[in-house]
């Protein structure tokens, strides 16, 4: 295992796609400390920012707050990488493969484009998770991403598969534009699937809908449940059982589609 | 001064086919001999040395492509990265470069000249600023008019003399260099919505004037004003499955004036609809071959990213409407329109498998290269960095025949292109991608090599793979400095833009005036673009 | 991000015969508009002039701008994206909840009524403003509108616009693109331009205090934006070129009073329509333009020692 020490906190975001099991697994010690970063417009070293141990594996471990620093996992398809703290905007933007875990709270952008492997957010996110960048027409493509806190704006914007849970709530337009997949928050703010095409977003608590949603039934998928052992393996328990409670299918977004899906909770009262 | 020995020289202007002989420079031009020590040598041994490239129709700068960059940041996310340094400029190149990656780009690839197609005068100061930022190249552009409604009122009233006088004028007040006609009266029918299919109906909204009218009176006016480049035209119908017949009409139309037939592939289509579209390429070339007052460039496409970009907004809606892409379109007051859908061209697509045999099959069933010239109409059909693609696809039947081999099956049936085994020689290239665009457009000092014209030369590595020998040169000189060497830009210089100053009776002026106040909402003092906004202006006085 | 569809003011002069204006108030910001380019003028294809054309105004309350509107359709503070997004329903005909139509403020008959007069329209515009791209939503209410706009293509001739800010915002967006790509929020930090607002874009940069020096020319973020990037500004050395001494020069290390653009200093403007127009000065200035001290500046940082790494390391990733 490889691990890095942040020893001092940087004046203005670092940009580090350097830092992913890709890249490190080859590399000895003295390699990866003079692997190339990006203070604002200089080059710097890792060595200047991080105290480094070990050398030549897949599992890459950040200690300290790396919450200015950008990019990390950038496009990773293999190994682990732990944050042990905050981590910064981009966290595995691209990525295609292997894990990464973050104690901490990460920024905008968490898995950008993504394609596969898995992402877990101990704390916050930001915006965009998951997300297309400026202009693209598609998001993320597969891969998962559970995050335990909340989460920011735009979650899942035009992903067309994969997995986005949130335990806490979302902000402003989940699921924008979405073509696929599954986003799941334990609530949301306004405009929740805006003009999505197909997918399923699933909120835990009642949610603002927009008027081109029509609610068609209450019932309790099959899908669901499957989707629910999944997580549970993940420490994310959803409700399912026709015992506690039923989900509310809308559909929608009328603007451009019928066939988007929002699933609103609805406890069984007793 | 210069001296470039031991090269094989292809420069058909002057029948010199692969001979090796020196090439002399001295003062920014060609020479017959240098003397002394002052001499700078470079040994092209074993070397192809041409006269550098002129591209005759493409999309580099002003309004239109501006709006495409806006539309495509993604497009820029994934292009070319130009690094700043003390010398050269930030940018990005792709499907929309920025200008000074234009300029980067076009001289890395031994491209010394570039023509901008499309120039509203509305927004030609815009251009103009662009093209001051495109370094190295020398520039000339096109002025759009075939939907002036100005001009469409005087032939809707048969006022054929003031009409000459007007589009002079408004060709100075551009600072043009060329008079393009895009899709005649279709763009100003768009203004309500609709667009103009049957050259011979009036266009919407006139009772007399149809795009007939337009293409014969504007190719007439082109000729009496002596402008060095003839009209050029890009035809009605653009893009439509069955759009030959309105091709041919259009070519027959001209009854034996000059004219430049833009990007041809997009215009040579038969069939009745997407699923029966088809190559009439043999068609076009045969009426184009017997019909030698005409010359037009390929607009070939390749398989990959490209941005639609074109005056032709009544196209572009109906793009939107069947790919469901983003959609941009500006209309231009009284003059002009745009519309821009960035697309995708893929090899398994039967109706772009047609569409990429058909410029290929162009480019090999017209006989003469001296009429028919390389282009992708970029950034609509290709990007211009991909020239070198289609040199090789020209050269190699071999190469050609895999390539088609990799086509959906159905489209064999509906191209022509594997029957065809002509392969471009060396000399001929350097036509199709010189020396003829340069005598269409009416430039002397360029499209050869000798003495007299501009020291604008490109030097490259034998390599039986054309592609990978067109991308590289190893030298690329601009009015006598060696620009790029060895892929590195080493030297940035500033090309110069062609203008022509068309004559017109000064009372022209107080014609226009009260109209422009009308019906345009700028003041009029503002619209002619001023001269001293141009840098290195060459203007060529047509009194 | 979708795409625009629009034209020059001089098609709206000539051909509009019904005008929207969404979450702008033009009788007080653009007080030219009106009578120039969309209400009064006579037209080519609209001799009638005003009678000739119908206006409806969209917004959260009456402002001056309400007098000269035909229709005054008042929305409820943040629910124009839920209008929005309702019209593009009702436009194909699809259904909507009318329950949550009513939330907006406005009826489901009253979105029925304007679309059937937005399809019926010869030549419509829609123009919005900072009411709409500025209030919650922010670029999605104005992708909202564009793309409307392009649906309603299908139907009728319909084009859109943003009434731009004052100053020449609009020629900033346009030279930015065709030197970077990017309409703003460029980021040069890597040497080549990169895009992304939120990342890049000024407020953000401010807010999060990503930046550790700053240059402000033209615009005065001290008086306009948010507390944490005044407090920001005030902190690192800030840099003010204008005319005037701002709110922003205050808190900066450094001010440079320059010569006001159009009025000493030459150059060119676009239009909010990206019309072109030159810039003719007509009174000399005591003070250097900004071009003069950007070119003073830019000289002397080039003389400094690696003022510009050697090449830029190409870092190695996935």
């Amino acid at each position: 295992m490889i691990t890095l020490r942040l020893k001092e906190e940087p004046s203005v975001p670092i940009e580090a796609e350097a830092l992913s099991p890709d890249v490190v697994a080859a590399l000895r010690r003295d390699e990866i400390r003079a692997l190339p970063m990006f203070l604002g417009k200089r080059q710097v070293r890792v060595g200047d920012f991080f105290e480094v141990e070990g050398e030549a594996s897949e599992e890459l471990e950040i200690h300290g707050d790396a919450g200015r620093i950008k990019w990390l996992g950038r496009g990773m398809t293999r190994g682990r990488l732990r944050i042990a703290g905050n981590a910064g905007m981009h966290l595995g933007a691209y990525m295609k493969g292997g894990t990464i875990e973050v104690s901490g709270n990460a920024s905008d952008w968490v898995g950008g484009e993504m394609s596969g492997g898995l992402i877990r957010i101990g704390g916050n996110a930001g915006g965009q998770v998951g997300a297309a960048y400026r202009g693209s027409r598609t998001g993320m493509t597969d891969g998962t991403i559970l995050i335990e806190g909340s989460a920011g704006l735009e979650v899942g914007m035009r992903m067309k598969r994969g997995t986005i849970a949130v335990k806490g709530s979302v902000r402003d337009f989940a699921g924008l534009e979405m073509k696929g997949g599954t986003i799941i928050a334990g609530g949301a703010e306004l405009r929740t699937g805006a003009w999505m095409m197909r997918g399923t977003i699933v909120s835990l608590t009642p949610i603002p809908l927009l008027p081109t949603f029509a609610y068609a039934c209450s019932y309790n998928p099959t899908f669901l449940r499957l989707c629910t052992r999944e997580l549970r393996t993940h420490g994310f328990s959803l409700p399912s059982e026709a015992s506690e409670g039923s989900f509310r299918l809308y559909t929608g977004d009328a603007a451009v589609s019928d066939r988007g899906e929002i699933l609103v909770w609805q406890p069984r009262v007793s | 001064m210069l001296r470039i020995t031991g090269g094989k020289i292809y420069d058909p202007a002057n029948g010199i086919n692969g001979e090796v002989r020196d090439v002399c420079i001295s003062g920014g031009r060609i020479v017959e001999r240098v003397d002394g020590p002052e001499v700078r040598t470079i040994d092209a041994s074993g070397m192809v040395v041409m006269p550098g490239g002129v591209d005759i129709h493409t999309h580099v700068a002003g309004a239109a492509l501006n709006f495409a960059r806006a539309m495509t940041p993604e497009n820029h996310r994934v292009a070319a990265k130009f690094i700043h340094s003390p010398t050269l400029r930030a940018g990005t190149g792709g499907t929309t470069p920025t200008t000074f990656a234009t300029g980067y780009l076009y001289s890395g690839m031994g491209y010394t000249t570039v023509n901008e197609a499309a120039v509203p005068i509305l927004s030609a100061r815009h251009t103009h600023e662009e093209l001051r930022d495109t370094p190295i190249v020398d520039k000339s552009s096109c002025v759009l008019m075939a939907n002036n409604e100005i001009l469409l009122d005087l032939f809707e009233a048969g006022e054929t003399e003031r009409a000459k006088d007007v589009l002079a004028w408004l060709v100075w007040a551009a600072k043009g260099y060329g008079v393009k006609a895009v899709n005649p009266g279709g763009v100003a029918a768009w203004k309500w919505g609709k667009d103009a299919k049957v050259l011979s109906q009036p266009v919407h909204g006139y009772s007399k004037v149809t795009p007939s009218i337009i293409i014969a009176q504007m190719a007439a006016i082109v000729d009496r004003l002596k402008l060095p480049h003839p009209l050029h035209i890009h035809c009605n119908n653009l893009g439509m499955p069955g759009n030959v017949s309105t091709t041919l009409e259009t070519m027959a139309v001209l009854e034996g004036k000059r004219a430049h037939m833009a990007h041809l592939q997009f215009h040579a289509y038969g069939g009745e609809d997407w699923h029966t579209i088809r190559s009439e390429a043999a068609r076009v070339a045969d009426f184009f071959n017997a019909h030698p007052n005409l010359t037009a460039d390929a607009g070939a496409i390749l398989f990959g990213d490209a941005v639609t970009i074109t005056a032709d907004a009544p196209w572009q809606h109906l793009l939107y409407q069947l790919t469901g892409r983003k959609w941009g379109n500006l209309d231009v007051e009284n003059e002009t329109g745009c519309g821009i859908v960035p697309y995708v061209y893929k090899g398994n697509n039967v109706v772009n498998a047609v569409q990429w045999a058909v410029g290929l099959e162009l480019l090999l069933l017209i006989d003469d290269p001296w009429r028919i010239f390389l282009t992708t109409d970029h950034p609509n059909g290709a990007c211009f960095w991909r020239y070198p693609e289609i040199i090789h696809l020209l050269m190699n039947a071999d190469f050609r025949r895999e390539s088609i081999r990799k086509l959906p099956s159905k489209a064999l049936k509906r191209i022509v292109l594997n029957d065809l085994d002509r392969e471009y020689t060396l000399s001929e290239i350097a036509i199709i991608t010189s020396a003829g665009p340069a005598r269409a457009l009416g430039m002397p000092r360029k499209g050869h090599l000798g003495p007299g014209a501009d020291a604008d030369v490109r030097i490259y590595n034998e390599n039986p793979n054309r592609e990978l020998m067109f991308q590289h040169p190893r030298y690329v000189l601009k009015g006598g400095e060696v620009v790029v060497e060895e892929g590195d830009i080493r030297k940035v210089v500033d090309g110069r833009e062609f203008v022509v100053r068309p004559s017109y009776d000064a009372s022209v002026e107080e014609f226009l005036r009260p109209l422009f106040e009308q019906y345009y909402t700028i003041a009029f003092e503002n619209y002619p673009v001023e001269r001293e906004r141009l840098e290195g202006a060459d203007i060529r006085d047509l009194g | 991000m979708g795409g625009k569809v629009t034209c020059t003011l001089g098609e709206v002069k000539n051909r509009a015969d019904f005008i929207i204006y969404w979450g702008g108030n033009p009788a007080d910001c653009h007080p030219l508009h009106f009578t120039r380019y969309t209400l009064n003028p006579k037209g080519k294809h609209v001799p009638e002039g005003r009678k000739g054309r119908t206006m409806v105004l969209v917004d959260v309350r009456e402002t001056p701008s309400v007098r000269f509107a035909d229709i005054f359709l008042q929305v409820r503070p943040g629910k124009d994206f839920e209008v929005v997004t309702t019209l593009r329903a009702l436009l194909k005909n699809r259904p909507v909840d009318e329950a949550r139509v009513a939330e907006t403020g406005l009826s489901l008959d009253q979105l029925r009524d304007f679309v059937g007069r937005m399809k019926s329209a010869r030549f419509g515009v829609l123009f919005f403003g900072m009411g709409l791209s500025m209030t919650r939503g922010k670029h999605m209410n104005s992708a909202a509108v564009l793309t409307l706009v392009a649906e309603l293509n299908a139907f009728t001739k319909f084009v859109s616009m943003p009434m731009r800010g004052h100053g020449n915002v609009t020629g900033a967006d346009v030279v930015m693109r065709w030197s970077t790509g990017f309409p703003f929020g460029v980021n040069l930090s890597r040497g080549y331009p990169r895009f992304n607002p939120g990342e890049f874009s000024t407020i953000d940069v401010l807010v999060r205090g990503d930046n550790d020096a700053a240059l402000i020319l033209g615009a005065d973020p001290g008086a306009t934006m948010p507390q944490p990037a005044i407090d920001h500004l005030a902190r690192i050395p800030t840099i003010v070129l204008d005319p005037k001494v701002t709110h922003t020069s205050r808190l900066a290390r450094v001010h440079i009073t320059t010569a006001t653009s159009g009025i000493s200093a030459p150059g060119t403007v676009y239009r909010m329509d990206e019309i072109p127009l030159p810039l003719k000065p007509i009174l000399k200035s005591p003070y250097p333009t900004d071009e003069e001290v950007i070119r003073r500046i830019s000289e002397r940082v080039r003389a400094k020692p690696a003022w510009l790494p050697a090449s830029y390391a190409k870092v190695p990733c996935a």
